[in-house]
């Protein structure tokens, strides 16, 4: 690795970051923090008639119409709900366009319905959708994209656009324009990126983003789910645990409602109500609260109605938030859909919650050696006292109540290793008076049996799950230990939330820099009379001064 | 009307011998004196022997921070890229008056359609009649941009305040700096090559390699120095980094910094490693009085053996800082640049010999800091 940049003037270098989503620093647009398409979308009215109306009275004199009767640039791209609320703002930022909240609404609407991505097409790439922190793409295997596009973007910003050739060698001629430094930038110079840029990459969009595709035609013409009615859901919460209950789902003006009753791992109660909006015919954006914390929801509508899966998460913190997934209630099927926790160690009790649909029918097993007591069941919940004896065989278990069954469960005697997951994680300082509030890092300690080759770290081993850990902090490397990351960048806490230290310049650092870091996040499990560590790569990074929808 | 002309004749041939004489007299009584920029519309004249700053003067319709700066050959104005990188202004150092402005895009004129920025390459003619600024246009058609081939817009400086250009001059992408030879024969263009452009056309009369040259187990070389400081010296001088393909690249001698160097009086251009690399370098400075000895910044001040291709010496900053000027005795370094002071050091030690504070501590910012002679 190259030099350490140290930089207290305000330039935030991050080439070693690149790679990690979310850790890049891209663009100069600022996006309001209020600027998400499920605030208060719920007033969208109007529909079709109104979108196309607005369209033509508010875009139609710089966008004209072509030969075939289409408007230019604004018919030959699809994108999803927060890819067209990302053009909007450009248009209302950069061109002057007057729209009203509600006019913008209608045309996210319109626009998502209309041009918006097929289930299938935004599948690889709802982690950017749902705001998940801490996700490692995948690099692009065509041609230069992932160094031309997703040095800067996400692969998903890139991914979740659809255009002709044509259209994106206009969307290259805007990236330019716009940003004239493009070209000597760290991570634009070291290649001709405009000459790149503006002959093979469109070609290269165009044919594997392409603007029309089957997918998106049968998705056109496809019956689109009501999804009102009741629902087991079970999810979990990096840091906090496993939850689960049901939700009722009822239909709202331009969208539904949602009340939540769930139960945490220990069997607290969580209420949580909202309202939400389906763009796309799948697209399920809402805002609510959960547990009295304002929180908004990004999930899919599976193609039938059965199911939604996503994630939701603290509106004022995206990082911080939880998986969802939701079973519609009243088929003849049963599911489990979660578990409290998803292990047993040998010659122990445990007090265990299942999640899902069904439930309510049907023998539970755990597999040999393993005892279950129900002590209460629902068709949506079931809490049973289960006991591993002694002997019972460590390894992977299929769970299962009737016909229904999970694979995550396992039952251990001892640890063979613990991983802290992510294993490579960024956080953000903010604060100190700054306007940019500080972007917090969850790490897990999650025990690991070896698996049958009897080697910890490959393919085969088995997912535990995560245990209770203490947690400290060490420098990542030498560059680190000089500059006392360790001692500046933040701290852990007791449940493994990295929190940064304070933003701006600290005259008590070396070069008065700010409180980036470089660290190594160790975990520390007590596993009877063993004690196993892990550990994973937290980079504490410069503020994100703009944050768009999607990165 | 016959007695008038006499009289003016007068005036004028007082006037060019008041000028001689001041000319004349400058040598022995001008001292150096820096010129860099502040957030949001500032350029500020410090002098250097007294740390102190001696005039702050505001750029009108300067936007949100000066940009590159080049002084008139005479030192009286202050040419500096503003406006948010579309527009240059010519600020009369005494006076404190825009004596020349030119507004780059024409998207708000009749028709117009092109906006256009400077990005950071501008050098003015060593006569002070013409004024290079690198361009990067893009035309804004209804509904999409379609980006333009980049150029070299020249300026008469003599045209003032609404100046446009008299020469538009084809020339490569992704120049950072442009710097005219002595003599005003070529115009030095550093961009992903140093290219020796004809000042009357833009033709490419010569090309030295920098992101081409061609060494064996050796990366291109990456260079980005937005700072003209060649000044001082009539040398232009930036770092340059590369890595070495045959060794792997956790091996502490595979990434080499090194320092390119061209003279401006003889166009003889050299790149040359000087160290494995240990630290940032954003800019460097050729020292006047010893041709040899450069310096360097970032959040290190370093001094270097251009000959002998080593480091000499380095010292920590308190700060980063992104610009660095020499004085014309070879004494002493300035580091400026990112935040609102100016630090002295002296090229002997690299000790910390004197400060300079801008009131109410704006950023310079990417400001260019310049010495000029007064």
């Amino acid at each position: 690795m190259g030099p350490r940049r140290r930089d207290s003037g305000g330039t935030a270098p991050a080439d070693q970051w690149h790679g990690v989503l979310f850790g890049a620093l891209a663009g100069t647009m600022l996006f309001g923090g209020a600027m998400t398409i499920a605030d208060d979308a719920f007033a969208a009215g109007g529909g079709a008639t109104d979108g196309r109306a607005l369209i033509q009275e508010r875009c139609s004199s710089c966008h004209q119409k072509e030969a075939d009767g289409t408007l230019h640039r604004i018919d030959h791209v699809r994108k999803t709900p927060e890819g067209w609320t990302m053009t909007l703002f450009r248009m209302r930022q950069f061109h002057g366009v007057a729209l009203s909240e509600e006019e913008q609404r209608t045309l996210v609407a319109y626009f998502a319905d209309r041009q918006g991505l097929a289930p299938e097409e935004t599948a690889p790439y709802r982690y950017v959708l749902e705001r998940r922190p801490a996700v490692v793409e995948e690099p692009v295997t065509d041609g230069d994209l992932s160094v031309m596009c997703a040095r800067c973007h996400s692969v998903a910003r890139v991914g979740l656009q659809r255009r002709d050739a044509d259209e994106w060698t206009r969307l290259v001629n805007f990236h330019l324009g716009q940003w004239p430094t493009i070209e000597y930038s760290a991570q634009g110079r070291d290649r001709k990126w405009w000459e790149i840029a503006s002959t093979q990459i469109p070609q290269l969009l165009g044919t594997k983003f392409p603007f029309k595709t089957d997918a998106w035609t049968d998705w056109q013409a496809a019956p689109k789910p009501d999804l009102a009615g009741r629902w087991a859901v079970a999810g979990h919460r990096p840091g906090i645990g496993s939850y689960g209950g049901t939700a009722t789902v009822t239909k709202a003006e331009n969208g539904y409602r949602v009340t939540y009753e769930l139960t945490d791992a220990a069997g607290k109660p969580l209420s949580g109500e909202g309202r939400s909006v389906v763009y796309t015919g799948y697209e399920w954006r809402g805002t609510g609260t959960l547990d009295g914390k304002p929180v908004r929801e990004v999930f899919a509508a599976s193609r039938d109605g059965s199911r939604l899966d996503g994630r939701w998460f603290l509106t004022q913190q995206d990082e911080v938030g939880g998986s969802l997934h939701a079973l519609r209630i009243g088929g003849t099927a049963s599911a489990i859909l979660g578990t409290s926790q998803s292990f047993l160690k040998a010659g122990t009790t445990a007090r265990i919650t299942l999640w899902g649909a069904g439930l309510d029918r049907g023998e539970i097993a755990f597999g040999p050696g393993v005892s279950a007591k129900i002590l209460s069941r629902s068709p949506t919940a079931m809490t049973v006292e289960a006991t591993a004896a002694a002997d019972a065989a460590p390894g992977a278990r299929s769970l299962t109540v009737g016909g229904a069954r999970t694979d995550g469960f396992a039952v251990y005697a001892t640890l063979d290793s613990v991983r802290v997951e992510p294993d490579y994680a960024i956080a953000r300082i903010g604060g100190n008076s700054g306007p940019v509030p500080p972007m917090t890092a969850q790490f897990e300690a999650v025990g690991y049996l070896n698996g049958p080759d009897g080697k910890p770290g490959t393919e085969d081993d088995v997912r535990v799950g995560p245990m209770p850990a203490s947690w400290n902090v060490e420098p990542f490397n030498e560059a680190a230990a000089q500059m006392q990351d360790a001692k500046f960048a933040g701290a852990m806490g007791p449940t493994g939330l990295f929190m940064p230290a304070g933003a701006g310049p600290n005259p008590q650092r070396q070069f008065g820099t700010n409180n980036i870091g470089d660290l190594k996040i160790v975990g520390t499990v007590q596993d009877g009379s063993a004690t196993l560590t892990g550990s994973g790569r937290l980079i504490s990074t410069v503020q994100r001064w703009n944050d768009p929808p999607i990165h | 009307m016959r007695n008038r002309r006499p009289i003016v004749q007068t005036a004028s041939r007082l006037g060019g011998l008041l000028a001689a004489l001041l000319l004349a007299a400058s040598p022995a009584a001008a001292k150096d004196y820096l010129l860099t920029g502040a957030k949001p519309d500032k350029l500020v004249l410090v002098d250097a022997a007294a740390r102190k700053v001696e005039r702050v003067l505001t750029i009108p319709g300067g936007g949100v921070a000066p940009s590159t700066i080049v002084p008139s050959p005479d030192g009286r104005v202050a040419y500096v890229i503003n406006n948010h990188l579309g527009s240059v202004s010519g600020v009369d150092l005494d006076s404190g008056k825009q004596v020349f402005r030119a507004d780059f895009s024409t998207t708000g004129e009749p028709g117009g359609d092109l906006r256009v920025r400077a990005l950071f390459g501008m050098d003015v003619s060593p006569d002070g009649k013409e004024l290079y600024v690198f361009q990067s246009p893009v035309r804004l058609l209804p509904g999409e941009y379609r980006v333009e081939d980049t150029r070299i817009a020249v300026y008469n400086t003599a045209d003032g305040v609404g100046a446009k250009p008299v020469r538009l001059l084809p020339a490569p992408r992704r120049i950072a700096v442009l710097a005219f030879s002595k003599d005003g024969g070529t115009l030095w263009a550093l961009g992903w090559d140093l290219y020796g452009l004809d000042p009357k056309t833009g033709a490419v009369k010569e090309t030295h390699k920098v992101l081409n040259w061609t060494r064996a187990n050796h990366s291109p070389p990456d260079v980005l120095d937005i700072w003209p400081q060649f000044e001082q010296a009539a040398t232009l001088s930036t770092p340059y980094s590369t890595a070495r393909t045959d060794l792997a690249a956790t091996d502490p001698g595979a990434a080499r910094t090194g320092l390119m160097t061209l003279d401006l009086a003889t166009g003889r251009m050299d790149m040359r490693d000087f160290e494995d690399t240990s630290a940032v370098i954003f800019s460097s400075v050729i020292s006047p009085v010893n041709r040899t000895e450069a310096y360097s910044v970032y959040t290190q001040l370093s001094k270097i053996d251009t000959d002998g291709g080593r480091l000499v010496k380095r010292v920590d900053l308190p700060h980063t800082y992104y610009a660095i000027n020499i004085s014309s005795d070879g004494k002493e370094v300035y580091v400026g640049g990112t935040a609102c002071d100016i630090g002295v050091y002296s090229t002997d030690t690299l000790d910390r010999v004197g400060q300079v504070e801008i009131a109410g501590c704006p950023d310079q910012g990417m400001a260019s800091l310049r010495v000029i002679r007064r």
